[in-house]
């Protein structure tokens, strides 16, 4: 059931990254990125249940706030500069 | 393993690929924004409880419902502020009225107004006194 999960969240980060790479636009990138990130979080959770302990869960809240604060400015940079 | 925490891990981690396959299938800045920002929220929703079901102490209940009430949180700010951010800077389809643009509009010509009336009132103002000491 782990190995389900952890498959389809590498084709959920493969998807992402495709569009990081192809995008047209910046915005889509950043947009792009956010999902990288999620999937990124959602995976340390999975291997977190896979081992039965807590002690990886902090990471995610650190991840989850950085990626935040990454996208906002990522927004306020492409409002000044352009897409 | 619990059957149940599997499925919600399952079913999240589908959920966080079917956003991926959007972002990667839709034509449009405004479609891959809805693809990407929806679906991954509530797939880490998903994968949180299963994983809080697993786990089960107290220590990881608590920090999975920080991160799941944050990301709710935080998830529509983000998304909210770049496409914001991205409008009038890539093409986007519309399918309808431009509110946006109405909106930037009418905020144009209130703050021109705002000024004008600044102008008005200290030009007004010598005029006024003078009138005051006659």
């Amino acid at each position: 059931m782990i190995v389900t999960a952890i498959v389809l969240l590498a084709v959920a980060g493969g998807c992402f990254l495709y569009r990081v790479l192809r995008g047209p636009s910046i915005p889509d990138r950043v947009v792009a990125l956010d999902g990288v990130l999620s999937v990124v979080v959602s995976g340390i959770i999975v291997a977190a249940a896979k081992a039965n302990s807590d002690i990886t869960l902090a990471t995610v809240l650190v991840v989850s706030l950085v990626g935040f604060v990454g996208t906002v400015a990522l927004g306020r940079f492409v409002e000044r500069r352009g897409g | 393993m619990n059957v149940v925490a599997g499925i919600f891990l399952i079913v999240g981690s589908l959920l966080t690929m079917i956003g991926g396959i959007g972002v990667v299938r839709f034509s449009d800045l405004m479609s891959r924004v809805h693809a990407a920002a929806k679906a991954p929220t509530l797939g880490l929703l998903l994968v949180a409880i299963g994983a809080a079901i697993e786990i089960g102490s107290g220590k990881a209940v608590v920090t999975l419902l920080l991160v799941v009430v944050l990301q709710l949180l935080t998830s529509p700010v983000a998304t909210h502020v770049l496409a914001r951010a991205s409008y009038g800077q890539v093409d986007i389809e519309l399918d309808g009225g431009d509110d946006l643009a109405q909106h930037f509009a009418e905020q144009r010509a209130e703050e021109a107004a705002a000024k004008r009336v600044e102008k008005g009132a200290d030009q007004g103002a010598e005029p006024r006194r003078d009138q005051g000491d006659v």
